[in-house]
């Protein structure tokens, strides 16, 4: 617990001091527990997801860094690694392929890869999947905009 | 369950008395302890059987032994696989593979700067507070230790991956023993302790010996894993499945069969069909006429049929305001019900009998025992060898066995539950013939050795001895050959005419009954209570077995555990 603690006090001074280094991703931690953060991070250019805002939550383990924290899409999204309902993520550093030496930054830096290189292959979402998987990569970019427009990008008026 | 498990042990064909079983049994005893080899390992020599395997991936592959147990462990303990890989994809791919890494790091700064960042807790760490792996990661200790900690209670203390991005190599054993020693001995001890016993969890060779109360023993099988042994603490097991041995029943059938005995399932399929429950009062009521339309305690009158509630009025043909023309089919399941039940009770009656048999024989025993006593006592020296009624009492018990479990096997073989589809009816009819006639002759040689073993042989003349000792030895060798064409029949013409791939494989038939696993051979120093894993190979007591591992032919795995004497016979 104490070196958990420990960890993300250090890497909250990091996100402190480094706030315009990545302006992709912006880390909050909740005011009254460490072991809750949100961030927002940036759709990827040239991808469907270009220009909308994506929130993400992230609830730590009390052996972190040991184990991997759990995030999960707050803002709904069209991909193959997400849960459409719950927002879960498929991503193999979430489970097995976890380091210790990753950080929820670090973490935040693989999600937007994984927004512009989706897995059809191991989908969440079986309709995104499958879209992708059949070749129609249009029709997949369509819904995904569509989503990324609805729910991803502030109201107008 | 019938219990053989109190085992004959005195009855057993010992390596020394073989003078007399050399005339009637079959001379392949050889081949058949070549065939499968069965090894008791111990607490104490369960090291000592894991060393002989490290050492010769470390002898091999030339790497240290927390390398060759990482390869090991990766491939389930199987040296020849592990080898097979070795030659055919190369060092460099199996090593990644299983995450060994031998280029030891040599970093040039690791002396000279006195802290090191910790990228785990992102502290500046004096040098010596921080440990360097295989792989050239370095964290500090305290995070290390965690990362054990929290690994080992995850289940996978066998396969401990370093801590960096990608970095797929496997920590040393030494390195995690001794990390976690300083402050979780506890911990040390149960990693140490998954180390030791992957040997028997994570090999398909080994299995626990499945007594209960556990005897703390493990066997290994050399060959053919599709075999059944005797433990050390008198347990004979089938090793496949684990359960009691049941040749020549295949193990799913074994399974089938003790669970059908457990649950009677066909008496409670009888009761199913022969009582329904009441629609008011849901209490089972038995049909008792023809009628369908009955009537339960309660008051209550209902359709036999469908079960509905009904009025009281009704004819023979139907029932006053209902209809519901079911009854062909319900009676056709009755009659089916009725018919497996009795097909059941057929065998399991056959079964029974034999295994019942034994048990009243096991007693004879003793009795026999008594009477080669009185003999020794009052008979001549002329008749001081009596290993033909010890071997004619193995005989009898062993053939008991097989006995009962063939009605088991024929059960299932001429039964709709598993073959329905493979055979035709004819087909069906005719195997079940040339089946039935081998079980019977067999049996009823069976039965006449068991009258033979009861004469009270210490009251007869000498030549009446010696024509009983002749009828038994010619009636053993008779039997033994019976049981062979028995298992061979199975093997060949009921199992082996049926593709079904190896579900319903057999263990192969025995002559001299199931092998008794022998001690393993401990030729590695073996300290007290060195279980570590960092425990050191003493080299000078192995040169004392050494002679007899060169002399395996390459490649030929199975010699290497033979028993010495067994080794002579070759
Ligand atoms: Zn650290
Ligand atoms: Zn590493
Ligand atoms: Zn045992
Ligand atoms: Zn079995
Ligand atoms: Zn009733
Ligand atoms: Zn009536
Ligand atoms: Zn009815």
């Amino acid at each position: 617990m104490q070196a958990s603690r420990a960890r993300l006090f250090k890497e909250y001074k990091e996100v402190q001091r480094e706030k315009t280094a990545d302006p992709d991703i912006q880390l909050v931690c909740d005011d009254s527990n460490i072991f809750k953060w949100t961030a927002l991070i940036k759709g990827p250019s040239e991808t469907p997801f270009e220009g909308g805002i994506f929130q993400l939550a992230f609830s730590v383990p009390e052996h972190y860094p040991l184990q991997p924290p759990q995030v999960r899409f707050l803002t709904k999204i069209f991909h193959p690694n997400v849960h459409f309902k719950t927002g879960e993520i498929c991503l193999d550093i979430l489970k097995t392929a976890w380091s210790p030496a990753w950080t929820l930054q670090s973490v935040c830096r693989a999600i937007i890869a994984l927004m512009a290189h989706p897995e059809p292959d191991s989908p969440l979402n079986c309709d995104s999947g499958n879209l992708l998987r059949s070749g129609d990569v249009k029709g997949y970019q369509s819904m995904a905009r569509m989503y990324t427009r609805l729910a991803a990008m502030p109201k107008k008026g | 369950m019938e219990d053989y498990g109190s085992s004959d042990d005195d009855y057993r064909y010992s390596d020394q008395d073989d003078s007399d079983c050399e005339l009637y049994e079959n001379n392949d005893q050889n081949f058949e302890l070549l065939s499968s080899t069965a090894q008791v390992i111990t607490e104490e020599s369960l090291l000592a059987a894991q060393k002989e395997d490290l050492r010769r991936v470390m002898d091999m592959l030339s790497v240290r032994q927390h390398h060759a147990r990482t390869l090991l462990i990766y491939h389930r303990w199987d040296v020849d696989h592990l080898f097979e890989v070795y030659v055919e994809k190369g060092k460099a791919y199996m090593f990644a593979q299983a995450g060994v890494s031998v280029d030891e790091y040599h970093g040039s700064n690791s002396l000279v700067s006195a802290s090191v960042m910790c990228e785990i807790c992102m502290d500046d760490i004096p040098s010596d507070e921080a440990t360097r792996v295989d792989c050239g990661h370095c964290f500090c200790n305290s995070c290390w230790t965690q990362h054990f900690i929290v690994k080992i209670n995850e289940g996978q203390s066998k396969r401990i991956r370093c801590m960096a991005h990608k970095c797929n190599s496997i920590c040393d054993e030494a390195i995690v023993s001794s990390l976690l020693a300083r402050e979780h001995p506890d911990m040390a001890e149960k990693y140490e302790r998954f180390l030791l016993e992957s040997y028997i969890e994570d090999n398909k060779r080994v299995k626990w010996c499945p007594s209960t109360p556990h005897c703390g023993n493990a066997i290994r099988v050399e060959g053919d894993k599709l075999c059944e042994v005797e433990c050390s603490c008198g347990d004979q097991f089938c090793f496949n499945c684990l359960s009691e041995a049941h040749s020549p029943c295949s193990c799913l059938m074994w399974e089938l069969w003790e669970k059908k005995c457990r649950d009677e399932s066909e008496t409670v399929n009888w009761i199913t069909v022969h009582t329904k429950p009441c629609p008011k009062c849901h209490k089972p009521v038995e049909k008792n006429g023809g009628c369908n339309l009955v009537s339960c305690i309660c008051g209550q009158a209902f359709c036999w049929l469908c079960g509905g509630a009904t009025g009281r009025d009704h004819t023979w043909s139907s029932i006053a305001g209902h209809s519901c023309g079911r009854f062909k089919e319900q009676e056709k399941t009755a009659e089916r019900a009725k018919r497996d039940l009795y097909r059941y009770m057929h065998y399991h009656n056959r079964y029974k009998a034999h295994t019942d048999s034994f048990k009243l024989e096991s007693k004879l025993k003793d009795t026999i025992r008594g009477r080669i006593s009185k003999s020794e006592e009052t008979k001549s020296s002329e008749l001081s060898d009596y290993s033909w009624v010890h071997n004619g009492l193995s005989r009898l018990f062993r053939s008991r066995r097989v006995l009962s479990y063939s009605y088991a096997f024929a059960f299932y073989m001429f039964g709709d539950e598993l073959f329905k589809e493979e055979m035709s009816k004819a087909e069906r009819e005719i195997k079940q013939n040339l089946f039935e006639d081998q079980q019977q002759q067999f049996e009823s040689n069976v039965e006449k050795l068991s009258k033979m073993l009861e004469e009270p042989f210490d009251t007869f003349e000498y030549d009446k001895v010696m024509e009983i000792r002749m009828q038994i030895i010619d009636l053993s060798t008779l039997i033994d050959g019976l049981c062979k064409k028995m298992y061979e029949c199975i093997e060949n013409d009921l199992l082996g005419s049926i593709n079904l791939g190896t579900i319903h494989s057999i263990a192969p038939y025995k002559s001299k009954g199931i092998e008794r696993a022998s001690e393993l051979q401990v030729c590695w120093s073996n300290k007290a209570n060195n279980t570590g894993v960092t425990a050191e190979f003493d080299r000078s007591e192995e040169s004392g077995c050494s002679s007899r591992k060169r002399a395996r032919k390459d490649g030929e795995m199975f010699d290497l555990n033979l028993p010495a004497d067994a080794l002579d016979r070759i």
